[in-house]
């Protein structure tokens, strides 16, 4: 049976967590091809609405990636995404959801390795926790 | 109790201090609301049965015009409206809350922790009431949870009954009835409903167990928000209807941190 | 009326197409709905593949394009402009990046690669489907600029950009112009002292009319390009200007290695600029053992501070002149001379008699001494043995280290560190001088160590490029601003609360309570949209439903 290769979405934001998977790109440096990016302008456009609707309708991980707290291209939009996915990772667990498929994590522009770094983590954990079965329950 | 209610509304008819009272009235065996303009309909003015008095009131308040509306309001309602008022969706200055305490049994059905306003006018206070449920979901491993809530998800009809009558829950055109997020077609809808909902009034829900009431088939809703409420009050230190300042979800970390590992 | 969308897939030489199967993209491409054309072109950027894209715009009656290539951070203005010249709106246009986010990045996996590069293509034809034609607005630039740091870098930006004819306002923290180079003992290759240098360019700045403040600080920093509001503290006294553009030049600092080969314990253990004040005087410093790379190219500290190896040779070239007799030895782990110039000095100064040894990171040389250091023992690289250098002077050579204000001044600016502390410049190749965030832009040793003619042809890039908003007068924003539905908004105020910039309000319309965003003011971030909870807000360009339709991509069967 082939394994499974978990298909992942990816927001990034333009100043920072896109520019440094850029970065990490033009340093040609190696990760494993699950993640599809969707840029925003900012990781505070990111509503967790869209989390969970690709998770319900099967991709297999979603990664919030934005500016570190203090370094937001437009000062506050990274504080609103981390209270927001805290808040959801509650809820999540109140539910008794998995909240492994989803990651918020903060690359800087010129944290190209970072970006690798979190990318490869992320992949490896969606994969131990196996597909996505959520959209069983679903219509 | 309606007889004290009934008395507070008249005085405040008469002395025009309202120009309406916004209740319910027996129509036969039937409560009804009604907005009672004159002391004189105060004859069957019932305040027994819990009702989502807050939703009737916001729906209704673009047509009040500059009018003064009084009524009665248990320990939930008043927080209801504290976290309208907040969004400026309804105005403090013209309404008047006549407080009323919930009965022990009310309590109990709803698993209160508080069964009275801030001024009680009519009533009794009794104590709050732990929610057992909520307490042994919580003590429960992360699969059995899971377990728990998709067993009750799976009986969902999407009525759409918890978000009609929630009293915060106040958007017409309703994300859990875009087809974006919620299919259209099928029942049970998938778990995005439900955590959208819950994730929407997360930080407004005052805990009136109206979702729950509303439910025809029972998914203990209240126990839920009971929960996330816990979760907010851990995250943030906040707790909706008895905080003043904004919801900690739409400010920044300087107004409201976060209080967890940040990065 | 269904759209025609074209899309045009790069090979960018052979930097996409060694990985990805460029004809299966393209093959695909012309699968997905209301596709018309699927092309590939050899470099799209190049004036061959502009020119074919807007060919086949006109042939086909292509009314939205989809270019798949590198990043849109560097390309996508270009190819706007390219739609727009072609008669399309330069909003309906969408770049995808399979280059650095895909076939870069997995080089070994060609056909993992090139299902990536599917799925990222149909995402984007998705999004193109739903993009709706956009009109940018203009803001005014205020015709002034604010130049941080008066060393070589901002005076001579500063005087660039007042010779232009720019009210130009150069801020220093210290009471005097001048940097580093004014503490300098000697330039060189040069006939004049840094001193004099220094003085001729203070002339020269205070000649163009620039307005120097001095012993100033930055004490905030509000805005954006064409109209930044800075305040100062000059002399303890409060001042705020506006300006259109700002240079950072803060220079950075010489890094003191205290604890390292006994400095600051023995008093002949020196930096290299502690040397130059010596030598400026007069002083005799004796046999002398430099060592370099203090401090640099080690875990903690990896760059290469590219100068401390040419100021070594120029000083012990100094040495030997004042005392030929002198034995002047460099210990060294690489010797960076570039340039065909720093090489013949680096060649002379061996045949002056400096002699040059390797030492390993993994074994230093240690320094011994009581009262004074006395000698070092080095293991020579080379000759692998270990060798014994007395010294009268042993002078460290330091990495010039990030300016420690950069972290403050980043936030106000809100530009970008990189890993090291120093400025990180919006792309290395294509925008040396600018930052990512417009109207304001970066020179000298804040962006890197650099020599003074480096330092002097970044101020001038910076303020030609500074200029380039200064003159139009006025800059076209980006119509990425957001819209509120006023039929379906509640006035909730999530988004108020959200807004960074205070660019939404509630207004009344027909006695219904709405948001309404002033577009002068919003900046285009989205995070209001992020708090709407039934998507009154919207972005243009990055709407709900666009974002969906993507993620519908990932969701639907390949």
């Amino acid at each position: 049976m082939p394994e499974f290769e978990p298909r992942i979405l990816a927001f990034c934001c333009n100043w920072c967590s896109y520019a440094g998977a850029d970065l990490a790109g033009v340093s040609r440096l190696q990760m494993p091809p699950n993640i599809h990016i969707i840029r925003v302008m900012c990781s505070g456009n990111v509503k967790p609405e869209y989390v969970v609707k690709s998770l319900v309708e099967g991709v297999d991980g979603v990664l919030v990636l934005g500016c570190h707290i203090g370094d937001c291209h437009y000062i506050s939009g990274n504080h609103r995404t981390i209270k927001r996915f805290a808040l959801l990772e509650r809820l999540m667990d109140d539910l008794g959801i998995d909240k492994r498929r989803i990651r918020v994590d903060w690359v800087s522009a010129s944290e190209g390795e970072k970006f690798q770094k979190v990318v490869s983590e992320f992949v490896a954990q969606v994969k131990s926790l196996g597909p996505n079965d959520i959209r069983r329950d679903a219509a | 109790m309606k007889e004290d209610a009934a008395k507070i509304c008249r005085r405040l008819l008469d002395s025009r201090e309202v120009d309406g009272v916004l209740g319910l009235e027996m129509v036969g065996n039937i409560p009804t609301p009604k907005v009672f303009a004159q002391a004189d309909d105060l004859g069957r003015f019932e305040v027994e049965p819990v009702f989502p008095i807050v939703t009737l009131l916001r729906n209704i308040w673009p047509f009040t015009g500059k009018e003064r509306i009084a009524l009665v309001v248990r320990g939930c309602h008043e927080l209801a409206i504290k976290e309208l008022a907040k969004r400026e969706i309804v105005d403090l200055k013209r309404i008047h809350m006549v407080g009323m305490a919930c009965s022990e049994e009310q309590a109990r059905t709803c698993r209160c922790l508080r069964p009275y306003p801030t001024k009680t006018d009519i009533g009794t206070k009794v104590k709050g009431v732990e929610d057992e449920l909520a307490k042994s979901l919580r003590k429960m491993t992360l699969e059995e949870r899971g377990r728990f809530w998709e067993e009750q998800f799976k009986k969902c009809n999407k009525c759409y009954g918890c978000s009609e009558n929630c009293p915060v829950c106040v958007c017409e055109d309703c994300a859990l009835e875009d087809c974006a997020f919620v299919r259209t077609e099928g029942i049970p809808p998938s778990k995005a409903f439900h955590i959208i909902r819950a994730y929407h009034v997360a930080d407004k829900c005052i805990e009136c167990g109206e979702c729950e009431r509303s439910c025809p088939v029972a998914i203990p809703l209240r126990s839920l928000q009971r929960m996330l409420a816990d979760d907010i009050k851990e995250l943030f230190g906040y707790q909706a209807g008895m905080d003043d300042r904004q919801s900690p979800v739409v400010t920044t970390l300087e107004d409201a941190p976060l209080k967890e590992e940040s990065e | 009326m269904e759209p025609r969308i074209g899309v045009f897939i790069c090979h960018c030489g052979s930097n996409i197409a060694n990985t990805v199967d460029v004809e299966e993209v393209v093959r695909y491409a012309s699968t997905l709905p209301d596709v018309v054309h699927a092309d590939h072109n050899m470099y799209s950027c190049s004036e061959d593949g502009v020119g074919s894209i807007k060919a086949k715009i006109k042939e086909k009656g292509i009314d939205r394009v989809v270019v798949a290539a590198c990043t849109p951070r560097t390309h996508e203005p270009l190819f706007r402009n390219a739609c727009e010249a072609a008669g399309i709106n330069r909003y309906l246009f969408e770049f995808v990046n399979i280059r650095e986010h895909c076939s870069w990045i997995h080089m070994k996996e060609r056909e993992l690669a090139t299902e990536k590069a599917k799925r990222l293509v149909r995402m984007g034809v998705a999004k193109v489907a739903l993009l709706t034609p956009q009109e940018e607005s203009e803001s005014p630039v205020v015709k002034s600029a604010a130049v941080i740091g008066g060393g070589v870098s901002g005076m001579t930006a500063a005087i660039s950009l007042a010779d232009q004819g720019f009210e130009t306002h150069l801020i220093e923290k210290g009471s005097e112009l001048g940097g580093l180079v004014k503490d300098l003992g000697a330039l060189f290759p040069s006939e004049s002292t840094p001193l004099e240098f220094v003085k001729t360019m203070r002339d020269e700045t205070a000649a163009s009319g620039v307005r120097i403040h001095l012993s100033s600080e930055i004490k905030d920093i509000q805005g954006y390009i064409g109209n930044f509001d800075v305040t100062i503290s000059e002399n303890g006294k409060e001042e705020k200007f506006k300006v259109g553009v700002v240079i950072t030049a803060t220079g950075a600092d010489e890094l003191k290695p205290v604890g390292e080969y006994g400095y600051g314990r023995y008093p002949n253990v020196i930096t290299q600029s502690e040397l130059e004040k010596k030598l400026a005087k007069g002083e005799r410093v004796g046999n002398t053992v430099m060592i370099q790379c203090v401090g640099a190219r080690q875990p903690g500290r990896e760059y290469c501070s590219r100068i401390c190896c040419m100021t070594a040779i120029k000083n012990a070239g100094r040495i030997l002149a004042l005392e030929p007799k002198s034995r002047v030895v460099v210990v060294h782990r690489d010797i960076m001379s570039y340039n065909a110039r720093n090489e013949a000095l680096y060649r002379k100064s061996m045949e002056d008699g400096v002699t040059y040894l390797r030492y390993t990171l993994e074994d230093k040389p240690r320094v011994e001494g009581r009262d004074r250091a006395e000698k070092i023992t080095l293991r020579e690289e080379t000759l692998d043995e270990d060798i014994a250098l007395p010294f009268d002077t042993l002078v460290l050579s330091t990495p010039l280290v990030p300016n420690p204000d950069n972290g403050k001044l980043q936030k106000m600016l809100k530009v970008p560190l990189d890993r090291d502390g120093f400025f990180l410049e919006a792309h290395v190749k294509l925008r040396p001088v600018e930052f990512a965030t417009d109207g304001v832009f970066i020179c000298g040793c804040a962006r890197w160590p650099s020599d003074v003619p480096e330092c002097i042809s970044q101020a001038g890039a910076a303020a030609a490029k500074a200029s380039i908003p200064l003159r139009a007068g006025k800059v076209r924003t980006e119509a990425i601003t957001a819209e509120v539905d006023e039929t379906t908004c509640t006035g909730c105020g999530n988004c108020i609360a959200t807004c960074a910039y205070g660019a939404i309000s509630i207004v009344e319309v027909e006695g219904m309570r709405v948001a309404r965003v002033n577009l002068a003011q919003c900046k285009g971030c989205g995070a209001c949209v992020g708090s709407c909870h039934n998507g009154s807000i919207q972005q243009r360009g990055f709407t709900e439903k666009q974002l969906i339709s993507m993620i519908d991509c990932l969701t639907e069967g390949d």
